[in-house]
């Protein structure tokens, strides 16, 4: 291991003055999920179509580092410091987690930046036979009996907490976030008629819809989306909230020399410009969100900031 | 739906050459990824996903599904042989099989396992092409406080796996509910008994405690004896090594018991097989006439854990195929590799693709048999591993073991969980704690607590949400009366000749 480092550093150092660089051996794309979790699809996703376009002269694969929503597999690009043939994927949870959990030492801010690529818009969904017709009649029904209805979601500090957090705090109501650890466990609680309310990809809800078991009411985004022209964003609906978007990107060890930061930004901007990323985003419903290693730097420093707002209003321990 | 034209038509997709290859690729690799501890069906299914790109989505998601349920196939193997569990739905296996082993019926373990799997399995397939559609629906009446009870009930089973001192069975129980608290709380973010280790904030995985207790454990205790330990007897003859028709007499009723209960946990997205073959090994026990035979090598302890893994496999599709909802870590895989394929899975799917989904159905009635004929002439030679002398055997148990654990992680962390396990579980073996009830605690004591504290959020804080619905009602009111057991002097006589 510690000759393995020690070869990249001394890799990284020769190549430093060389004029570009071009990976030389397999690429190790390193994940903070468990397979068929949602970094880990995109990664594979990633590979197949990196390898589809010609955008990488060596074989990319995923490596799965699962553990503590991303701090296990920060740690362990943080640890391959100066290798040039390690990339992660990384999600808002890697600046979310630091900020709630002592034990997560390594942050996004400690790996070089590359690129950010994605951004996962949410829509809210109702069981088709709720009596909620828009997101206003949830509220209100919230208002009523305060505490009682529910919603399905993730952990304290997922997107859908931080939705109803949001909601919450603009509306001066109150609802009960229950946490399920799968994402199939928090549809069936809402299809099971046990909880109220959910914050959905809207691809999974489109089936759900489609077979007359869902409803929409709201997008959690900035602008409707192609497959929901008639769902009101949560602006239009009438609430002032700032939607925090659901983001994806690429990271790297760091102290890596900037030929290499180059490189992998060249990759990702001309993969974001591919035929085959471009309908990889559509079939999701995704949203192409492309930024460089300093744009994302940036993006950084103010995601961090409104989520340790919102979390802290939530009541959640920050400690840092 | 007409079944039977579904089926003819599932049919001829499924016995196409090119297809029928595929679902035999697919159930060779589950079988010996099944046989190796560590790598799962999970890791294999995504490694090869890039591949199935060059395939059409039938044969793909056959080949797919192939690997899921072989798995199951071989994960009874280092079980039985070396008390090394390949995965988590084989640790209930352990407890009769290895046992079995040890009087020199290893091979009799291995055919009932592969014969309860054939059964099983093809039940599960069954159910999944009967009923997936209604049995869907009324699963989604099932969520947390049904959950809790399950789990409750599962617990209670403790008192069925116990050994001679019930206050030993529950002390160990206490350390599994413990060992399961370790990692980050789901509902606060806050970390618990971390000590400050990045590496235990999502908790000790369950297959490093299982192995080092069961294997490590047994190697140590064995390797103490004086005078060395005795090797492990292997009759010669092929006929001597597959299981005898009273073992098959004897399994009867663990089959349909491993068939029925794996196949309705495995419908439920919040259970799993691990907790289906413990449910279903401490049903069998609790009916059979002779429960004092079990854990000494009773085959239908092996029959009943080891069926009902495998009918799970049928089961957790139905959500996974009807619904969308992946109810594990293997159905989340599949699923992503539909949604890359280009299909939309959800309610709509198996109308809308009747040829992806009876075609499945069918290669699984067809992978089933081959399993079924791969795996029983397998026996015999895997059965020869054991005449290996203790000197070479138990270096290679251990080896196994580091191996399959640091495979999963890829972290040395683990490993010296492993061997800080391994330790314990040659403590207790010595002080004659029984390791089956800290293996179930810590199986179901984070679902158990997951699903206590979400019934409490549903009901704001009402413990009456447990009992005022039916299903729980009744789970719970099961869960009580075989606590209540030992309580009863007449019970009580009962189950320490049970133990005997």
């Amino acid at each position: 291991m510690k000759k393995h480092l020690l070869c990249a550093v001394l890799l990284a150092s020769s190549t430093a003055f060389a004029q570009g660089f071009t990976p030389t051996r397999p690429v190790e794309l390193v994940v903070h999920t468990g397979p068929g979790g949602g970094s880990d699809v995109l990664a594979r996703a990633m590979v197949i179509m990196l390898e589809k376009e010609k955008l990488l002269p060596v074989r990319a694969q995923v490596t799965n580092k699962p553990g503590g929503g991303g701090v296990v597999a920060a740690a362990y690009l943080a640890e391959k410091k100066g290798e040039t043939h390690t990339i992660g994927i990384f999600t808002g949870v890697w600046l979310t987690n630091p900020l709630t959990s002592n034990e997560a030492k390594v942050s996004l801010k400690d790996l070089t930046p590359i690129a950010r690529l994605l951004l996962e818009p949410a829509v809210i969904a109702v069981k088709a036979d709720a009596p909620y017709k828009t997101l206003g009649d949830f509220v209100n029904a919230a208002k009523q009996k305060p505490g009682e209805l529910k919603q399905s979601g993730g952990s304290i500090t997922s997107r859908d907490n931080v939705v109803r957090q949001q909601l919450q705090k603009a509306t001066g109501t109150r609802w009960q976030f229950i946490s399920f650890p799968g994402g199939g466990e928090r549809i069936a609680a809402l299809l099971g008629g046990h909880v109220n309310m959910m914050v959905i990809e809207p691809n999974e809800a489109g089936e759900h819809i489609r077979a007359g078991n869902m409803r929409v009411l709201a997008q959690v985004n900035e602008t409707r989306l192609a497959a929901f022209p008639n769902v009101p964003t949560l602006k239009e609906a009438g609430f002032n909230v700032t939607p925090v978007p659901q983001v994806r990107g690429v990271v790297a060890p760091p102290g890596i020399p900037r030929e290499n930061v180059a490189y992998w930004e060249g990759v990702f901007k001309k993969l974001s410009q591919t035929e085959s990323w471009k309908k990889y985003v559509e079939d999701n419903q995704f949203e192409d969100a492309y930024q460089n290693a300093a744009e994302l730097t940036k993006f950084y420093e103010e995601f961090s900031n409104q989520m340790r707002g919102i979390l802290q209003e939530a009541g959640v321990k920050t400690v840092r | 739906m007409d079944v039977l034209a579904g089926l003819m038509q599932g049919f001829g997709v499924a016995l196409q050459p090119l297809n029928l290859l595929w679902c035999f690729v697919g159930v060779v690799l589950g079988t010996v990824i099944g046989v190796m501890p560590g790598l799962g069906p999970p890791a294999t299914i995504a490694m090869l996903l890039p591949l199935t790109f060059l395939m059409n989505p039938a044969s793909a998601i056959i080949m797919l599904a192939g690997i899921y349920y072989g798995a199951k196939y071989g994960g009874s193997t280092t079980s039985i042989l070396l008390n090394v569990p390949g995965e988590s739905a084989s640790v209930a296996t352990c407890i009769d099989g290895y046992e079995m082993a040890k009087k020199g019926r290893a091979g009799a373990a291995l055919g009932i396992a592969a014969i309860a799997s054939f059964i099983a399995g093809t039940v599960g397939v069954l159910g999944l092409m009967l009923i997936a559609p209604p049995l869907a629906r009324v699963s989604l009446a099932f969520s947390s406080p049904e959950y809790f009870a399950l789990m409750a009930l599962g617990l209670a089973m403790v008192v069925l796996l116990g050994g001679e001192s019930m206050v030993k069975a529950l002390l160990a129980t206490l350390v599994g509910l413990w060992l399961a608290g370790i990692g980050t709380d789901l509902f606060s973010q806050t970390s618990r008994f971390t000590f400050g280790r990045m590496e235990l904030l999502s908790g000790i995985d369950f297959v490093v405690v299982a192995i080092g207790i069961f294997a490590i454990g047994e190697v140590l205790a064995n390797m103490h004896e004086r005078g060395g330990a005795q090797a492990i007897p292997v009759p010669r003859g092929v006929r001597n090594l597959l299981p005898t028709m009273q073992d098959m007499k004897d399994s009867r009723f663990a089959f349909v018991n491993g068939s029925v209960i794996g196949f309705f946990i495995g419908v439920l997205p919040g259970a799993g097989s691990t907790i289906a073959s413990f449910i279903s090994y401490g049903v069998e026990k609790a009916v059979s006439k002779h429960p004092e035979k079990f854990g000494h090598g009773a085959v239908e302890g092996v029959a009943a854990p080891e069926g009902a893994n495998n009918s799970e496999t049928g089961g957790a599709l139905v959500p996974m195929l009807t619904l969308g909802i992946p109810g594990s870590g293997t159905t989340a895989v599949l699923l992503a590799a539909l949604v890359l394929w280009g299909f939309k899975p959800g309610p709509l799917f198996i109308s809308e693709n009747p040829a992806m989904f009876w075609g499945l159905v069918a290669s699984m009635y067809i992978g089933n048999v081959m399993l079924l004929i791969l795996n029983l002439p397998l026996v015999p030679l895997f059965a020869q591993v054991l005449r290996a002398p203790v000197y070479v055997l138990y270096p290679v148990i251990l080896g196994i073991s580091v191996v399959g654990v640091y495979s999963t992680s890829g972290s040395l962390f683990d490993v010296w969980l492993l061997a800080g396990f391994g330790l314990l579980g040659y403590l207790m073996r010595k002080l004659d704690f029984p390791s089956a009830p800290l293996v179930l605690g810590l199986v179901l004591g984070g679902a158990m607590e997951r699903a206590l504290r979400q019934s409490l959020m549903m009901s704001d804080g009402h413990l009456s949400i447990l009992v005022s619905r039916p299903v729980s009602a009744v789970m719970l009111s099961l869960a009580v009366l075989i606590l209540l057991i030992p309580l009863f002097g007449k019970f009580n006589a009962w189950r320490l000749k049970a133990l005997k």
